[in-house]
């Protein structure tokens, strides 16, 4: 550690110059104390300081930086077996649900050859227990489905490309058929980003598809901004929906959360996919809304 | 360093290990206090809550425990001082922190192991006792 003593000060004042000589082992030791504050910011914290036997300020700083190091080294193993933990279950989610697409296809086609061998009645217990059968499995292919973009997004490297998101919205809107239930206003010049096109395609798709399936109008109306900020956009996507109350909007990002029971299709997982795509490339998604007043979805992106 | 002192202890029951000195008065608080340079691990915290159960009988007691002369806390000591075993036997602890280490040991104890019974620092005895008898 380097300290800077003015000279004609201490030709001044000379009794200062020996205190600063006797100064020199608190001096080291402070430098110590800077050299461990420097590994632990830089996340080292192999490093332990000895105490002198002093008990004075400086020893106790020495004491609280060893003990702050080991908690924080507690903390940072815990997130890396945790990290682990939960990229072994994403995988497993994904194995999982990636080896039930099957079965289900082939239950699928068997309801299909049940019905064109038996021709049931539309009256007849045997029809409605057939368009029950094929009602349920379809849930449950939307449910896989969901659970595949909402793991696939752990394991693969992402690509990323120059992505022009008024392509995406256009290309969402008329593949999905939003336009036949919805009406999208896109107020401002949509940017274009870098980022996976099939990740984007995903955020924008769920997006949508949330303002189309909750509206309570008659027409949907869905209005897309973007605000330029100094290093990301803020894209918001609004619609004139019925609004989600106050103690629902963090709850509805989780996983498996329906706030909306009269939708039983729903399987809570698009807007905790959305977040999941954002949060993975360090970007933010919040809610806005008032009952009866429609809801405004705004994410971050990177310039 | 300072040695440990009888001042405010009206001693009924007594015991030592080789790093903490147990009293318990009439008062019915038991008084921990260490020994010079002391280090605590977590070998020393366990021995200490046992030797502690027994002599209030395994019935909560409030605790005056005397930091002063500890100069190390392992972090696995702090969390059984913050966990159930030692909320069981102790019903509030005044934790007494005269020297500089032992009040970094004390408010880390405080703010990050968040012991389940009521606990406080204190810089003097008489301060920790008065709070200890207090009703809540």
């Amino acid at each position: 550690m380097r300290i800077d003593i003015d000279n004609s000060y201490l030709a001044k004042n000379p009794e200062t110059k020996s205190v600063s000589f006797q100064d020199s082992e608190n001096s080291k030791r402070l430098g110590d104390i800077l050299d461990m504050i420097g590994r632990i910011a830089a996340l080292d914290f192999t490093a332990v300081l000895n105490p002198s036997s002093k008990n004075d300020v400086v020893d106790a700083i020495a004491v609280g930086l060893n003990m702050l190091s080991e908690e924080l080294n507690s903390n940072v193993v815990e997130k890396t077996k945790l990290d682990e933990v939960n990229c072994k279950l994403e995988r497993f989610a994904h194995t999982t649900a990636h080896d039930l697409k099957s079965p289900l296809n082939s239950i699928v086609g068997l309801v299909t050859i049940l019905e064109i061998a038996l021709k049931p009645d539309k009256d007849s217990e045997v029809h409605s227990c057939l368009l029950k059968i094929r009602e349920t499995t379809t849930q449950m292919k939307d449910l896989i489905s969901g659970i595949l973009d909402y793991s696939k997004i752990a394991g693969d490297e992402i690509q990323k490309e120059k992505i022009d998101l008024n392509e995406i919205i256009f290309e969402v809107s008329n593949l999905d058929g939003i336009l036949s239930r919805a009406k999208i206003e896109i107020i401002d010049i949509l940017p274009t980003i870098l980022f996976n096109r099939a990740s984007m395609v995903q955020v924008i798709r769920n997006l949508l598809d949330n303002a189309v399936k909750y509206s309570d109008k008659k027409m949907c109306l869905i209005t897309v901004r973007v605000k330029e900020m100094c290093d990301h956009y803020q894209v918001s996507i609004s619609d004139n929906g019925p609004g989600i109350a106050l103690e629902n909007q963090k709850r509805i990002f989780e996983l498996f959360t329906k706030v909306n029971l009269s939708k039983p299709d729903s399987q809570g997982i698009g807007l905790a996919t959305v977040r999941n795509i954002l949060e993975t490339e360090e970007e933010k998604i919040w809610v806005e809304s008032s009952l009866g007043e429609g809801t405004v979805f705004t994410f971050t992106i990177k310039k | 360093m300072k040695q440990p002192s009888a001042i405010f202890i009206f001693p009924s029951m007594l015991r030592e290990t080789k790093k903490i000195r147990f009293t318990i008065g009439s008062d019915n608080i038991l008084r921990t206090e260490c020994f010079p340079d002391t280090i605590m691990t977590l070998e020393d915290g366990r021995e200490s809550t046992k030797v502690s159960a027994e002599m209030v009988n395994h019935q909560p007691h409030p605790l005056l425990c005397d930091l002063t002369n500890v100069i190390k806390m392992t972090q696995e000591c702090r969390q059984h001082f913050a966990g159930p075993e030692h909320a069981t036997t102790f019903s509030k602890c005044a934790l007494i922190v005269s020297s500089p280490i032992s009040k970094m040991i004390g408010n880390f104890f405080l703010g990050l192991n968040k012991p389940l019974k009521p606990t406080k620092l204190f810089t003097s005895k008489e301060e920790g006792l008065s709070w200890l008898m207090t009703k809540d």
